[in-house]
């Protein structure tokens, strides 16, 4: 030791000391992030908001889809590319029995961490089980669903009690078939239901290391994890809501992946930033102006009628996402099972038709508010709809909320605030599954994700009966007529379907996405 | 019984202003600030004659189209005239300005006076309330109300109000006490004058100057503060135009057109400046200890 210091002066050792330590402190990082930084691979992506939640039991937004689907295992997930379909993952074969019986086996060796044991069969009857046991709103996903019955330690039946054909593009394939460890999470939690944002054991390529709100997730790879090895060493995912700002985070080159506007698409593809790789992805996503029928204001259908009739969609969409988006006919999108050719309202409404209505509801000086998040699409959408309906003299005031006091707004669990709620700019992500593009709007979901208090009877009826009928074209028709009684309610005006432009660094990365463009992180593959 | 004859030196206002105006010639930069502020206020006042179009209405024009003869400054991204809504912008934030800085010197003047001149516990108090406000980060503070009460030129009105009393009460309730202790107020006191006419009529007057200044000099910060607060979404309820709104639009497209940015950037920095330089001006001359040439 005498003899290293020895050949260092004191000046050039702090000399040397104060340019680690500026550098680590000017990086904003700690120091054994910056050793870990200069050894591996990171991505770096944007998402579009912030987590609220790890327990894929109550989950809320696509971001944890994302995340959870790198730091958990489920038996079957979505394949990446550009058609939907599902392939293995914790699950080493399944099949379908019977209509009601899928027969499943798990890989040997898959790691909890904290020393939990590998995962077992009990541990998938466990997962899906607590998902009706603690009454998630979720539990739609599953369906008719019963039991798991176990055969050994690896084999296990999930047992419907009727047919329940989502559960290949949907039950399994999305976030709650993700499978937790009993015995971490039974710990954790005492009696086995929504432990938050402090995931009790990991089982998937990563673990999260680090979450600084509204700063960054931090992903490092999972040490005990026996599956084939991710491309990147971390991976380091900034939520950021506004789409314009995500675009200016991928310019200043704070990120190497990140979805785009519309807007801006044809900017990026016309003139691409230097190694930029753009794709254009459908979305299944669905837009809507939504109306509280339970609100004095809106009770008479025939003011949301002329309310549906006064909105110009082509316009909206014109305004909000450059044109260059589908008009959407309903909840589900072109090409999925159910989709409807056209809205019983047309988009470019009726101007005469929606005075016709309000003068039939005996209605003058009517002042309605819209409420939107703060990001340029919504309020944009919302500014439009002001403009709009100015012209058959309904007044609207614009609530811009930011996106954690927007996403409760409707919740009766979150306060009286769903009382007040009148127009909503909403969008719902969609999934490949027409099931879950029409759970939102059932009965049970009123005051939880149905702001809209739509209730209808023949609808929760169609919906039961939609889950057991394998033939698409008569299950789709169906869904079209649930449609048709959301729109006949007068309670929405369906926008659009969007579409997901993302871009990335072919310096940097390979991207590897679901078919709607939802990033799939742990197949990202570094270059 | 003696009795005593107040002599008042005849005021004269014409010299007073003569003096003022020379001085402030004197200033460059105060000369540049007072065209600021006039160009301001006027184009603020006779917004509604300059506007050639409604600046609410949509798709007046081709979507972010560039400036035309038609659209002056193009239009935005819901296809209306930027320049009228350039124009007609420059009102919200005067008005917030005006309105909040007002309601904050009315109220910090008499909290001040209050403080000054009442018994010590009640100043003990009030001390604690103002350092308890001005302890909140500003922003922060402003974000916070605004999201508790629903973003509306009431509430930024209000905040900002809010944030500016205990400042102006400190200053006066500080200069109230110095003055306390001279001795005109002494003998006003000596005669039997009361406490509301010592305050209204010998204290105020010696205070309310350099209070004012303060005041003049906080307006582009308020300015500011407003086109921040509408940039971040807390601000006016749109379609209202107002420049922090314009800005924020222009920010989201700049990608598209950059005159969004550039329309509402412009007046920001042309009216802070302006307000900052004549508030300065103002100050140089008023203070007697930076005037260079007494």
């Amino acid at each position: 030791m005498k003899h290293i210091m020895g050949n260092v002066s004191r000046r050039s050792f702090l000399k040397t000391g104060a340019v680690l330590g500026g550098g680590v402190l000017g990086g904003g990082m700690p120091l054994s992030q910056v050793i870990w930084a200069a050894e591996g691979k990171v991505l770096r992506a944007c998402s579009d908001g912030d987590i609220t939640k790890l327990d894929p039991a109550f989950y809320n937004r696509q971001v944890e889809v994302d995340v959870m689907s790198c730091i958990y295992s489920k038996l079957i997930r979505y394949k990446p590319g550009s058609e939907w379909g599902w392939e293995l993952d914790a699950a080493e074969s399944i099949e379908q029995v019977d209509p009601t019986h899928i027969r499943f086996r798990l890989k040997k060796g898959i790691k909890f961490t904290g020393g939990h044991g590998e995962m077992a069969a009990k541990d998938v009857k466990f997962s899906i089980e607590r998902i009706f046991k603690h009454k998630s709103f979720l539990a739609p996903q599953w369906g008719s669903f019963d039991r798991v019955e176990l055969e050994d330690d690896y084999t296990g039946v999930i047992v419907f009690k009727t047919p329940f054909v989502p559960v290949w593009l949907l039950s399994l394939t999305d976030a709650t078939g993700h499978v937790l460890s009993e015995d971490a999470v039974m710990k954790a939690t005492k009696d086995g239901g929504d432990f938050g944002l402090k995931p009790p054991a990991f089982s998937g390529p990563y673990v999260l290391a680090d979450w600084k709100p509204n700063q960054y997730i931090l992903l490092t790879r999972n040490p005990e994890w026996a599956g084939p090895k991710p491309g990147f060493d971390e991976i380091r995912v900034v939520p950021v809501d506004d789409l314009k700002a995500r675009e200016r985070a991928y310019l200043a080159g704070d990120v190497d992946f990140t979805s785009i506007s519309l807007d801006s698409l044809a900017g990026f593809k016309s003139n691409p930033p230097a190694d930029t790789k753009v794709e254009e992805w459908p979305s299944l996503w669905y837009y809507w102006i939504g109306m509280n029928m339970d609100h004095p204001k809106l009770k008479d259908i025939n003011v949301r009628k002329a309310i549906q009739w006064a909105i110009n969609v082509p316009q909206i969409l014109d305004a909000a996402f450059a044109g260059q988006v589908n008009v959407a006919t309903g909840t589900i999108a072109p090409g999925l099972v159910g989709h409807r050719a056209k809205a019983l309202v047309p988009p470019e409404g009726d101007l005469a038709k929606a005075k016709e209505f309000l003068e039939k509801a005996g209605v003058n000086n009517l002042t309605v508010s819209i409420d939107c998040t703060s990001d340029s699409l919504n309020s944009t959408i919302a500014q439009t709809v002001q403009a709009q309906l100015s012209q058959i003299g309904i007044s609207v005031e614009v609530n811009i909320r930011d996106n954690s006091s927007f996403w409760t707004l409707g919740m009766e669990s979150e306060g009286e605030r769903w009382k007040d709620l009148q127009l909503i700019v909403n969008g719902f992500i969609g999934l490949p599954d027409p099931n879950y593009n029409t759970n939102p709007f059932l009965q049970n979901q009123i005051g939880i994700w149905n702001w809209e208090r739509f209730r209808s009877a023949r609808y929760d009826e169609l919906a039961a009966k939609a889950n057991t009928i394998d033939d698409p074209d008569a299950r789709g028709k169906l869904y079209q007529e649930m449609q048709d009684l959301m729109e006949d309610s007068g309670c929405y005006r369906f926008l659009t379907n969007g579409a997901n432009p993302v871009i990335y660094r072919t310096t940097k990365t390979l991207a590897s996405t679901r078919p709607d463009g939802a990033p799939l992180f742990y197949d990202f593959q570094p270059v | 019984m003696v009795r005593v004859e107040i002599i008042r030196p005849e005021p004269n206002d014409a010299v007073a202003t003569g003096t003022f105006l020379r001085q402030l010639r004197k200033n460059r930069l105060g000369v540049l600030g007072a065209l600021l502020v006039v160009l301001v206020f006027v184009s603020a006042f006779f917004a509604p004659l300059i506007i050639t179009h409604d600046p609410i209405k949509i798709m007046v024009g081709p979507r972010l189209a560039p400036p035309s003869l038609d659209f002056l400054l193009g239009t935005d991204q819901l296809g209306r005239d930027t320049f009228s809504r350039v124009i007609m912008g420059g009102r919200i934030p005067l008005l917030v300005a005006f309105a909040s800085l007002g309601s904050a010197l009315a109220v910090g003047v008499v909290l001040g006076l209050i403080a000054g001149f009442g018994p010590r516990w009640l100043d003990n108090l009030l001390l604690l309330v103002f350092d308890t406000i001005r302890s909140f980060p500003g922003i922060i503070f402003a974000l916070a109300i605004i999201a508790l009460v629903g973003p509306s030129l009431a509430s930024i009105i209000f905040v900002i109000a809010m944030t500016s009393v205990p400042i102006y009460a400190r200053v006066l309730r500080t200069q109230a006490q110095g003055l306390l202790s001279s001795e005109y107020i002494a003998a006003e006191r000596s005669m039997g004058a009361g406490t509301a006419r010592i305050l209204g009529v010998h204290v105020l007057p010696n205070v309310i100057g350099p209070l004012l200044i303060l005041v003049s000099m906080d307006v582009p910060a308020v300015i500011a503060w407003e086109a921040g607060l509408s940039f971040l979404g807390m601000g006016v309820r749109p379609p209202t135009p107002d420049w922090g709104a314009v800005l924020n639009d222009g920010y989201s497209y700049i990608n598209q057109t950059p005159w969004l940015v550039i329309g509402s950037g412009i007046p920001i920095v042309l009216a802070t400046l302006g307000f900052t330089f004549l508030g300065e001006a103002l100050r140089d001359i008023f203070d007697p200890k930076l005037r260079k040439d007494l």
